[in-house]
């Protein structure tokens, strides 16, 4: 779908294009146009192709651009760490919120992306309440992200329970790390 | 002694019956008392024709079956002397004064004649106070199969003493694998005939059989969500999938019924649906605000627990169906959970947690006379045998989750040999 409505929106820009030839050329373009003519660019061939050439160079550094906002929106993505849970609590800790509160502007920045938050517990209590749990407090990260005006379509949730821990240790110190909720893109 | 004759069909599959009508309505162990006292029980090596190690695997394996039971102190071999081991199994051949001056109370004799690729196994247990006769049965099995054919035996012993059957031809089904990838696997119940039911490279939990024996439930993350399954196990389909986006978890059937129950958690919201596996059936019964899960229901359906966080901390809580009334079962300590009925409506079973611990407890129906049976480490997943005498649980003692098996008053912990993988969430296969 993505590459279609980019291929479309290339195409529609082209028409654009097209269609300014016919058009009254502003002031301000004018002033452009006469420094082509005077020689001040390096241009070969007819005007018309010139134009043609200078919105393809457009296109082309536009989508440079996106491109890389978007690899730059997955490295700022990256900076999510997990965010820990107490024993057997789904509230989300004060220390958290600034943190959430950078993902929210981030999903305002990059309004094409989704995300799932993944929510796992430690290796204490039963398997059944943890996965209960676990959807609890991907659950509770998804309020705060709609809370503070993410569509919730964009934020998935899912439970793991205690299956997938990040520390195989059984201690705190593992257990304190296997608490979490953790995000991927979608 | 008069013998009545009773033949029960099935050429492979069960056995002659001849014995006395008057022992069917003795219980020599009243096992639901408060306490009750061992019986010990002599078995001497089968009889056979002609020595091979099969007579002395299955006399082992009949005195493992009964010391697994929990209700006898199976005498050791070597207080067996030659004179009584060349005893013959007829009652006039038994000196039972000899068996009683060494402590013996019953003793079981059998005669093993194998003819060709069948066995057949002729028993007989007494009663070594008055010689009397409490079991006489003739087993036929194929020479493959012969575990099978002595767990009958040892069930058929634990009936005549007991008065209810034993477990040893039992099955059970649970969730065992590594990271990521757990699969369900059913398994009698000595750890023979292991196999797996599912191959979803993807981690399956919470399996459960229905009374029937045809569907198997469990949740699976096969396509990417933990999505709740039924599987046909006679045509080998699966026949229902609940996709609701969250999490759909803890099947537990309704009686006797193929009606199962189970909880939803999305959103803010927990629903407890039953769904009726042969009319594709959902209907919510409960829903709240925050955790509602593991339901399982009285024998007669009238009756829930439930595991609640309605409080703050999980509790469990019992409902009166008919009239929606709600009670807490669980006030003290801040982590009661995954709640289970005894098939006989008479005890629920649970987790508590304690000091850095997580025990199996059982308690009455209405929250009172509550134990604790485990001792250490994190134990989980009760389960009630179908005769409602045995707790099936996992426990993590020792690093490594196992499955293990007591007594419902917490006596006679043994862990069972299945896997070499984490095992975890055994039940009881009906």
């Amino acid at each position: 779908m993505k590459y279609l409505s980019v291929f479309f929106g290339i195409l529609i820009l082209i028409n654009l294009g097209c269609a300014q030839k016919s058009v009254q050329i502003p002031p301000s373009d004018q002033q452009h146009l006469q420094s082509i003519q005077q020689g001040k660019y390096d241009f070969q061939g007819d005007s018309k192709r010139k134009d043609g050439e200078i919105l393809e160079e457009e296109l082309a550094r536009r989508e440079r651009e996106r491109l890389k906002d978007t690899s730059y929106a997955r490295k700022d993505y990256m900076q999510f760490k997990d965010i820990l849970f107490d024993f057997d609590s789904y509230s989300i800790k004060n220390e958290y919120t600034g943190q959430l509160d950078t993902m929210v502007k981030w999903l305002k920045q990059n309004k094409g992306m989704k995300i799932t938050v993944e929510g796992h517990c430690d290796e204490k209590g039963t398997v059944e309440y943890n996965l209960a749990l676990g959807q609890k407090r991907a659950e509770a990260v998804k309020t705060y992200l709609t809370k503070s005006g993410i569509e919730a379509s964009r934020v998935n949730t899912i439970s793991y329970g205690k299956e997938l821990p990040v520390d195989p240790g059984h201690d705190e110190e593992a257990w304190a790390k296997n608490r979490r909720a953790s995000f991927k893109l979608d | 002694m008069k013998r009545l004759s009773l033949i029960v069909g099935m050429i492979f599959g069960i056995c002659i019956l001849f014995t006395t009508s008057t022992t069917n309505a003795m219980v020599y162990l009243d096992v639901f008392g408060k306490s009750y006292k061992k019986i010990t029980i002599g078995i001497p090596p089968f009889k056979a024709e002609k020595q091979d190690k099969l007579k002395t695997d299955m006399t082992d394996l009949l005195q493992r079956d009964l010391d697994f039971s929990g209700f006898f102190i199976v005498a050791p071999p070597t207080l067996i002397d030659k004179e009584l081991t060349d005893e013959g199994i007829e009652k006039q051949e038994i000196r039972f004064n000899n068996w009683r001056s060494i402590g013996i109370e019953l003793v079981c004799k059998a005669k093993l004649v194998v003819n060709n690729e069948e066995l057949t196994l002729e028993s007989f247990l007494y009663d070594t106070f008055d010689g009397s006769l409490m079991l006489a049965k003739r087993y036929r099995s194929r020479t493959g199969e012969w575990r099978r054919m002595v767990h009958r035996l040892a069930d058929d012993i634990l009936q005549a003493v007991t008065g209810e059957k034993g477990i040893n031809s039992n099955r059970i089904i649970f969730a065992s694998g590594s990271k990521s990838r757990k699969d369900i696997y059913i398994s009698d119940i000595d750890g023979q005939n292991i196999k797996r039911l599912t191959n979803h490279r993807s981690i399956c939990v919470s399996p459960s059989v229905s009374p029937n024996g045809k569907y198997l439930t469990y949740t699976s993350y096969r396509e990417g969500k933990p999505n709740l399954y039924v599987f046909d196990l006679e045509s080998n389909r699966e026949i229902f999938v609940d996709r609701e986006e969250g999490m759909k978890v803890g099947t537990n059937w309704i009686g006797s019924s193929s009606t199962l129950a189970y909880s939803y958690i999305s959103g803010r919201y927990s629903t407890i649906y039953t769904l009726d596996v042969e009319k594709r059936h959902k209907t919510s019964i409960m829903r709240s605000e925050g955790i509602y899960a593991s339901p399982s229901f009285s024998p007669d359906g009238s009756k829930m627990v439930f595991l609640s966080d309605m409080h703050g901390t999980p509790q469990i809580f019992i409902r009166d169906i008919p009239s929606g009334s709600t009670k807490r079962l669980t006030y003290s300590g801040n982590y009661n959970s995954s709640p289970v009925f005894s098939p006989k409506g008479d005890l629920i079973a649970f987790v508590a947690k304690f000091e850095g611990s997580f025990e199996i407890c059982t308690m009455n129906v209405d929250g009172s006379n509550q134990r604790v049976l485990t001792s250490g480490g994190i134990n989980d997943s009760p389960h009630f045998s179908p005769c409602g005498r045995y707790i099936i649980y996992s426990s993590n003692r020792g690093g490594k989750s196992t499955i293990n098996i007591m007594l419902f008053n917490g006596e006679n912990k043994k862990t069972l040999k299945l896997t070499d993988a984490e095992e975890t969430q055994p039940k009881f296969v009906p």
